[in-house]
């Protein structure tokens, strides 16, 4: 009874999750949450090897399972012969909506129950290996489901992995280096229009793309260490301010590069006080000013990568794009995970600790703190490149501020100086932004029309509620509202990492006493 | 060993150290006593390349310190255990001691100096997962010696060491520094406490307002007139 119960507990939040989206999209998403929270579900209640062994695990697992599966089966039902009729969409038959239920069902079951198993299993190594294995073919596998379930969710995957990167980036800069970033769009926005000037008939140079993201993520790394030296002597909200500044100005000055003529400056000054403007030796744009970025327009089209067999990457073909992005990504928390514990990593949070004290260890806090931000603004680099190849077009308006804000919310809301937490964060804001609203405002406005608004009389208030419900407009307030409750139900995010945890939580003592130590000196 | 010339240190407009000059030789401890507010950290971080000297000179071994940066000076040979201790909170005992170690390469001389450091301190060996914010003050402060031995310094600066710690604890750490004096590391010490420093050291300098106003032998301060007064409490 009691491991009732705990099944329960674990199943309820992933199966309400689950509920949810399955009453939004329907049909096979089903099957696809069973085996997408089938697998967390057996790695949340049963990690830390909970239980002594395989076979109780696998018990578990199946309870937490056929709990899980049960919100979906029951979510299938309510969808296809409740909500698709009232929200004008056309229903299915009974049958069909139970076969949906049940493959998800089934799904959550079977996934629940090998990956609690694998939980269970007393050596830990081959426990790790064994969950490596299973989320490397979940993550390979993906786009097969996806397509065969015809839930049509990888576009929006596509776009959750290009923030995967830039969070895993402003975390370097951010979570381990602790220096507090606001313009982190910047580099975003430099290496994708490094990528959109190397590789674009706009300005008649179409380097191969492979060769372009390197020089992006450079490029975006020197803007890194431009950016890093001005700031060197501040600290919190100072700093915080500088990098504000920065994210707003590149956006600007890419805008504004339209037209551009350099003249050599010492001809220059010769034509203009002899008033001949013919001494003056033209350097750049000389028969007409150059436009280097095309201002608002953007640059448009920018190259796109292309591999020996598959041809160039086309844009109604997402399965290259997702496995390139998808091997960034898996690149840069290899890459990452390696600097954070090189000497560089451990520098890092020594200078995120005590500034003084590590300098005093012989720190050369000048250039961790260089590299922290030189670091972080690569990552943003190589998403830049993708990002510019893969939509074809950029434009200075996407790499504004609430690019940045909302980067910086995944890294805080997921946990600061935590890769896993980091990446749960940003699957979390921007499947919520990219898939959940988009998807519950169709919904909605299916719902209103079909079954709300015919039934009433009154037109002023009809037109009210024909406008005022949709979530897209509300976005943002329900993004500040999610912040504002995690701030103060878990500052530390929802997987912190095991030193900001103690930072946070000052109900523990022993962090207490060490605060009240340090005022006293 | 170390000489400082006519040293002059300002915090913006604030005069600090006012031509200060002292010397330390190979194998000696040398305190230097003062109340609040003489310039003994400002001593201490001028030599370690924290702040900079804006006139004088600082000559370590012969060769000039004003312009070497904190990284360099720690590689060519001086350590500190900073004022109030400041030990990495949020790292465990063991990260701190690395993190001493930091600029150094030779992973076997750093597995000796760690024995060497837990020998000194068996407190530390037991408390080694700890966090370094959980620890007592008296650990912290042994924590902090600690960690600037891991540079293996050839000398050791130590700031306010028994600043607020229990009076036994004081004892068992002013031991210890004599402890490190004896297995041939220099000191240079700064002190309040100036009965528990001129109990260790072999020569001090007593720092009035950013002035050396009196030096000598630790036995001749000891009964100096104006130290007695002014920082031995004595009549």
């Amino acid at each position: 009874m009691q491991n009732f119960w705990k099944a329960l507990r674990a199943s309820s939040i992933l199966g309400a999750i689950g509920a949810v989206t399955v009453l939004l999209f329907g049909g096979w998403s089903s099957a696809v949450m069973g085996w997408l929270l089938g697998t967390a579900a057996g790695y949340t209640n049963s990690h830390d090897g909970l239980w002594p062994k395989p076979k109780i695990g696998a018990q578990m697992g199946a309870k937490t399972g056929l709990i899980l599966g049960i919100w979906l089966a029951v979510a299938s039902l309510v969808e296809g012969l409740i909500v698709r009729p009232l929200s004008g969409q056309t229903a299915i038959s009974f049958p069909q909506a139970l076969q949906y239920g049940l493959l998800g069902l089934v799904m959550a079951v079977v996934w629940s129950t090998v990956m609690s198993t694998i939980q269970s299993l007393t050596d830990p190594v081959q426990r790790r290996r064994m969950t490596w294995l299973l989320m490397a073919l979940f993550l390979v596998v993906f786009p097969m489901v996806d397509q065969r379930a015809a839930t049509g969710w990888i576009a929006t995957v596509i776009q959750i992995l290009i923030f995967a990167m830039l969070a895993l980036g402003l975390n370097i800069t951010v979570g381990y280096a602790g220096l507090l970033d606001l313009g982190y769009a910047a580099f975003f926005a430099i290496g994708a229009y490094t990528t959109g000037m190397l590789s674009s008939p706009h300005l008649g140079i179409e380097w191969n793309f492979w060769i372009v993201i390197w020089i992006a993520a450079a490029v975006a790394a020197i803007a890194g260490l431009v950016l890093g030296s001005p700031t060197l002597p501040l600290r919190g909200d100072y700093l915080a301010i500088v990098t504000l500044g920065f994210g707003e100005i590149v956006p600007i000055v890419f805008r504004n590069l339209t037209a551009i003529r350099i003249v050599e400056p010492i001809s220059g000054l010769f034509a203009t006080l002899l008033n001949r403007p013919e001494l003056a030796i033209c350097l750049v744009g000389c028969e007409e000013p150059l436009n280097l970025t095309n201002g608002e327009a953007g640059i448009n089209p920018i190259g796109r990568p292309s591999l020996p067999f598959l041809g160039t990457f086309r844009s109604d073909n997402y399965l290259p794009w997702y496995y390139l992005v998808l091997l960034l990504v898996v690149f840069s928390v290899f890459m990452i995970n390696r600097l954070r514990v090189s000497r560089l990593g451990r520098a890092w949070t020594a200078i995120r600790e005590d500034e003084l004290a590590a300098s005093a260890m012989g720190i050369n806090r000048v250039n961790v703190k260089l590299l922290a931000f030189a670091m972080g603004a690569t990552f943003a680099g190589f998403a830049g490149a993708f990002y510019a190849s893969y939509i074809t077009a950029i434009f200075p308006s996407v790499f504004d501020f609430s690019v940045s804000v909302i980067i910086l919310c995944m890294v805080i809301l997921g946990g600061l100086g935590n890769m896993a937490g980091v990446l749960l964060g940003c699957v979390i804001i921007m499947g919520a932004d990219r898939l959940f609203l988009p998807q519950l405002a169709q919904v909605l406005k299916g719902f209103l029309n079909t079954t709300v608004l015919p039934n009433i009389a009154n037109p002023a208030l009809r037109d009210f509620l024909a406008i005022s419900f949709d979530p897209i407009q509300m976005r943002l307030f329900l993004f500040g509202l999610v912040l504002v409750v995690m701030m103060i139900v878990r500052p530390e995010g929802l997987v912190p990492s095991a030193r900001r945890k103690a930072e946070l939580r000052s109900e523990d003592p022993v962090v207490n006493e060490s605060l009240a130590d340090v005022r006293s000196v | 060993m170390l000489e400082l010339i006519d040293v002059h240190t300002y915090y913006g407009n604030i005069q600090a150290l006012k031509g200060i000059s002292i010397h330390v030789e190979p194998g000696e401890v040398v305190t230097l006593i003062g109340s609040n507010g003489a310039g003994k950290t400002t001593t201490l971080r001028t030599i370690q390349g924290l702040l900079r000297p804006r006139q004088g000179k600082i000559l370590f071994e012969g060769q000039d310190l004003s312009s070497s940066s904190s990284p360099e000076i720690v590689r060519l040979g001086i350590a500190q255990s900073p004022e109030g201790r400041m030990i990495f909170p949020r790292m465990t005992v063991l990260e701190n001691l690395e993190m001493g170690a930091f600029h150094r390469q030779d992973k076997a001389g750093i597995q000796a100096d760690m024995e060497r450091v837990f020998t000194l301190f068996p407190r530390l060996q037991e408390r080694i997962k700890q966090k370094g914010g959980t620890l007592s003050g008296g650990e912290q402060q042994m924590l902090a010696i600690a960690r600037a031995l891991m540079a293996r310094p050839r000398l050791l600066l130590l700031d306010e060491p028994s600043m607020g710690l229990a009076p036994m604890l004081v004892n068992q750490i002013f031991s210890i520094i004599h402890e490190i004096s004896d297995q041939g590391t220099t000191i240079l010490l700064v002190e309040q406490n100036a009965r528990m420093a001129l109990t260790v050291a072999n020569r001090g300098y007593v720092l009035q307002t950013g002035e050396i106003v009196l030096t000598g032998s630790a036995k001749e301060l000891q009964v100096n007139e104006t130290v007695r007064k002014a920082y031995l409490g004595e009549e």
